[in-house]
């Protein structure tokens, strides 16, 4: 899997079924901070990601 | 996720449908289509609840280009016709803060084009003289303290230069659980129990909320999900701000602890009735300088002008 973090950093996280949430908490980033797409569709935190898939976070901007 | 690992794909409680939001306070999945309805029922049912709306108001609405700001005016353009004779003018403050305000104004700019909305432009330079960036290389001011203060003038001014009848402002859930928690932080008895929402009577344009039920990651998904921003820059400012540090404090609260920011709301309304009726509300005076109703000798943006003249 391939993981996008919202400051560009791409990051390798292997093959294995995790969830969203767990992924997140992992680089210390709280899921109520953050939107995640999964192959381009937004999915939320409890879902889970494996094998090939390309997840992307993206920051909820403050303010406006 | 226990041993044995098995991929979950969650669904909409309402239809089925993939979801693409967990509410943990609520403890429900929402697809696309659920989330938009949700939350444009939620801020109808705000408008009537707390009697926001009545048939012949003109709402000034706070529009910054952000993302709040630009969903309040797009669900407010597309529930207060269905309910209310009312009319909707967007106001957009440039508090001229280079490499950021541009991006964000030319925003609001297309939004109010795009909804066929009236669309009204104020600049702290063409009301105060200067620029937000100017005023802070040559004072020492807290950015958001001075902000904040000149930027709620320029509204009201602006409000009422078009004869509005109240001011709608994109605070939502998040930003009014960091501003109780603020308060107590500070010790702020005074500002904690202000409520601005009840003071047309008294001389002040009335504030209203409508997104004050809905969280910042649903604003969020609904402004990506309809198009309504892009990916916008954060003001330079906010960084340095004691609400960007509060702001971490409560998002880790509510997480750890679902429905924290809901109830810390909830505790505070209690509070403001009980203490309606033991606390009277504080004489209304007008600004020497500017005439504006505030609740000194001089109202705080003219204060805060006139220091920065002294110093000068």
């Amino acid at each position: 899997m391939r993981l996008q973090l919202p400051d560009g950093t791409i990051r390798d996280i292997g093959r294995e079924v995790k969830t969203v949430a767990a992924l997140l908490t992992g680089c210390n980033i709280n899921p109520l901070e953050v939107i995640v797409t999964k192959n381009g569709r937004l999915i939320p935190e409890d879902a889970t990601v494996s094998g090939n898939d390309e997840v992307r976070v993206f920051l909820v901007a403050h303010g406006g | 996720m226990p041993a044995g690992k098995k991929e979950c794909i969650p669904t909409c409680d309402n239809c089925g449908d993939p979801a693409i939001f967990f509410d943990p306070g609520l403890q429900r999945h929402l697809c696309e289509r659920h989330l938009c309805l949700g939350l444009e029922h939620r801020v109808t049912r705000a408008l009537t609840r707390h009697n926001m709306v009545s048939d012949g108001d003109r709402i000034a609405v706070g529009l910054s280009g952000g993302k709040d700001s630009s969903v309040l005016l797009s669900v407010l353009s597309l529930v207060i016709p269905e309910h209310w004779d009312a009319e909707i003018i967007a106001v957009t403050v440039d508090e001229g803060i280079a490499g950021y305000r541009e991006e964000t104004i030319q925003s609001a700019v297309s939004l109010t084009q795009q909804l066929g909305i009236p669309h009204h432009i104020v600049s702290f330079q063409s009301l105060f003289g200067t620029t937000l960036d100017s005023l802070l290389i040559a004072h020492p001011l807290r950015a958001c303290t001075a902000c904040g203060i000149l930027r709620k003038k320029a509204l009201s001014d602006a409000a009422r230069e078009i004869a509005a009848t109240s001011i709608a402002t994109g605070h939502n859930l998040d930003d009014a659980a960091q501003s109780v928690l603020m308060n107590y932080f500070r010790g702020d008895f005074e500002r904690l129990l202000r409520d601005s929402s009840s003071r047309e009577e008294r001389g002040f344009i009335r504030r209203i909320k409508p997104l004050h039920e809905v969280n910042e990651k649903e604003i969020t998904l609904y402004s990506m999900i309809k198009g309504i921003t892009g990916l916008l820059p954060e003001c330079p400012y906010a960084t340095t701000a004691f609400r960007a540090e509060v702001r971490t404090l409560q998002a880790a609260i509510e997480y750890h602890y679902p429905g924290a920011s809901r109830r810390i709301i909830t505790g505070q309304e209690s509070l403001n009735e009980q203490a309606k009726k033991t606390i009277r509300p504080g004489t209304v005076s007008y600004c020497a300088s500017c005439g504006d109703p505030c609740s000194g000798p001089v109202c705080q943006a003219c204060g805060l002008l006139a220091g920065l003249n002294k110093r000068d």
